[in-house]
């Protein structure tokens, strides 16, 4: 394998000039005192190396929260195309580099979405390892070592930075910086060894996902559901947060003459009450117990539909932001599985 | 220009309004784009009044040409926006999305359709079809039933299909009050009294379109006759506000009603949870 390069640390002031040259930067800061959000950088000193989970996952970059799709004007109808910058996202750990995987699944798949894809284009993603927390859980979904997503995956080995090369894309990159870095040797390939076995027995949480998808089918009326479902706000903070989390809202805007207007896509989220709800005033899943059992399912479960992938990543960011402290997923997980344990009629 | 967003509407002026009920309008609208000659029976397309939104309607008609019929109730925002247009304005079109009633399956069986209100609207595209390729299918049977007599759609239509001899059409409603014009011999009753009724044996293919509640006891009252599950067909009313696979409002279970249905048959439901429609593990 000749494609693994290191960069010593003191050098990474003018491997981030290299970046800015090419575009406008992307990294996690810290804006409070234990909260982090990916924002335009102009300098290192603002990048939060040792963040962990963003508030929002990096999936706005490709999919903003809010976006023009269409415009007309009399009578002609227009795609909205607007100039899109060219992008670097740094920073980004394996489980959101999942959840891109997961992403471009959905929105590449036929018919293609051109909206998204033109920002994904237009972008370069360079991933950063992390060291997991009491929240995180990408071991079990396994998701814990990035797999794809990336154009260049940056391990951390002490005195230097180990980059992984994903695309031709962050080849290209890695060539341009030809002078500040060097080829791994077999000293740097075994601290890169290291830190990933580290990492791995480093999770404390976390659960066994061989029957998830089993236990999910045979626990589907599990009284669990009615209780966390009770405890729902359906205030929706567990899905803008998710890394996977894609559903939107079609919206039209007029112009008040009604002569011009746009469509825009907004991000929905299928735990607010309306969301399953069809014209006729008929709701199909009209109580916080169908909403969260659904986006539970679709999380662990995954899809029914040819896709087959389950759609969690493990970042823990709907455990840390759920008000009503319902959404902690491994603990949902252990509970389903004990049901599993507790058989009603014991059988010789 | 290419039209590269999947989410672009092409352009159709509102050609014809027919009133059918007070608050069922029979819409025929010409198609710039000509991508809705591909309808299918069972398909359906996004309508979008500028300004207002989109709305999933499915296709009513057997065969589109450069214009295509829908059948849109006044129930929401944008059905109630297209009602107040007339004609010679235009609306946005796309699709057709999804997969209707399986045609070809059908070839060479016999076959029950079955509507409850305004599904009528989706069955009538399925009956104009075999209608259209009569002598691919074997026996025809098409029922219909509703609340009141006087929300019988395609009344017209209906004075033809009893006159056929190859369809047999049972037609129920709960309530009548007459005289409507034109008068149909309407049975008081449902859609599932019209099922015992009818000569429905099992090996029928049966398809069905309508209210979630109406499913659920006419899908008893086949089984009772012997046809199987794979023998089922439901198109389910879900919100595909996209029609692409991609927003996820039209989700049962873990699958997109707007690319995997809107029909299903009876087999693959009995695979999913959140189908309200049809007893679970009934076989």
């Amino acid at each position: 394998m000749n494609n693994c390069f290191v960069l010593v640390k003191e050098l990474f002031e003018e491997f981030f000039a290299l970046l800015q040259a090419r575009g406008v930067v992307y990294a996690p800061v810290r804006v409070s005192a234990q909260s982090f959000s990916f924002r335009k950088v102009d300098s290192v000193s603002e990048i939060a190396f040792e963040a962990l989970r963003t508030i929002l996952p990096p999936k706005k970059f490709f999919y903003p929260q809010q976006e023009t799709i269409i415009t007309y004007e009399g009578d002609t109808i227009r795609e909205h195309e607007p100039e899109i910058p060219f992008q670097i996202l740094f920073g980004v750990h394996p489980c959101d580099l999942a959840g891109f995987g997961i992403m471009d699944t959905i929105f590449g798949a036929e018919p293609a979405d051109n909206h998204y894809r033109r920002r994904r284009e237009k972008s370069l993603v360079i991933g950063l390892s992390c060291m997991p927390d009491r929240h995180c859980f990408c071991q079990s979904m396994g998701t814990e070592c990035p797999r794809g997503g990336y154009d260049l995956f940056v391990t951390d080995i002490g005195d230097e930075y180990f980059f992984s090369v994903g695309t031709p894309a962050g080849f290209e990159l890695l060539q341009s910086a030809r002078e500040l870095v060097s080829a791994a040797t077999e000293t740097h390939r075994d601290r890169y060894k290291n830190f990933w076995n580290t990492r791995a027995d480093s999770f404390t949480n976390g659960f066994s996902p061989d029957n998830l998808h089993s236990v999910l089918d045979m626990e589907w009326d599990n009284e669990i559901w009615t209780e966390l479902g009770q405890r729902c706000l359906s205030c929706g903070n567990c899905t803008p947060v998710c890394p996977t989390c894609y559903c939107f809202d079609l919206v039209d805007i007029a112009s008040l003459n009604g002569e011009s207007g746009e469509r825009r896509r907004e991000w929905d989220s299928c735990q607010f009450s309306g969301f399953a709800s069809v014209a006729g005033d008929f709701n199909f899943r009209p109580t916080p117990v169908d909403r969260l059992k659904f986006w539970y399912r679709h999380k662990l479960h995954g899809f029914d539909d040819p896709y087959g992938f389950k759609t969690c990543v493990g970042c823990g960011r709907c455990t840390v932001s759920c008000p009503a402290g319902i959404d902690d997923l491994v603990d949902v997980v252990k509970r389903l599985q004990k049901s599993r344990e507790r058989v009603s009629h014991v059988t010789k | 220009m290419s039209l590269s967003s999947p989410l672009i509407s092409a352009k159709g002026i509102i050609r014809t309004i027919v009133p059918m009920t007070n608050d069922n309008h029979l819409f025929e609208f010409s198609d710039s784009s000509g991508a809705l000659r591909a309808c299918k029976p069972g398909q359906f397309v996004e309508l979008w009044v500028p300004g207002v939104g989109e709305c999933p309607i499915s296709v009513c008609s057997g065969r589109v040409g450069d214009t295509i019929q829908l059948m849109v109730r006044k129930v929401g925002r944008v059905t109630s926006a297209l009602f107040q247009m007339s004609e010679g304005d235009w609306v946005g079109l796309r699709g057709p999305y999804g997969h209707g009633f399986p045609v070809d399956k059908y070839k060479g069986k016999n076959l029950c359709l079955v509507a409850g209100g305004l599904g009528v609207a989706p069955i009538r595209s399925l009956w104009q079809y075999v209608i259209d390729h009569r002598e691919d299918f074997g026996k025809l049977i098409l029922i219909y039933g509703m609340r009141h007599s006087f929300d019988l759609l395609f009344r017209q239509e209906f004075q033809l299909l009893l006159r056929r001899k190859d369809i047999e059409v049972y037609i129920a409603a709960e309530d009548t009050a007459g005289p409507e014009i034109p008068s149909l011999t309407v049975q008081l009753g449902r859609v599932t009294d019209m099922i015992d009724l009818a000569p429905i044996s099992a090996d029928f293919e049966v398809a069905l379109c309508g209210p979630p509640v109406m499913y659920k006891y006419a899908v008893e009252r086949l089984q009772k006759k012997g046809i199987p599950a794979s023998n089922l067909w439901l198109s389910l009313e879900r919100h595909m506000k996209c029609g692409i696979g991609k927003c996820g409002h039209c989700f049962v279970g873990g699958r997109f009603t707007c690319k995997s249905g809107p029909v299903f048959s009876l087999a693959e439901l009995n695979l999913l949870p959140e189908v309200i429609e049809c007893n679970h593990g009934g076989i």
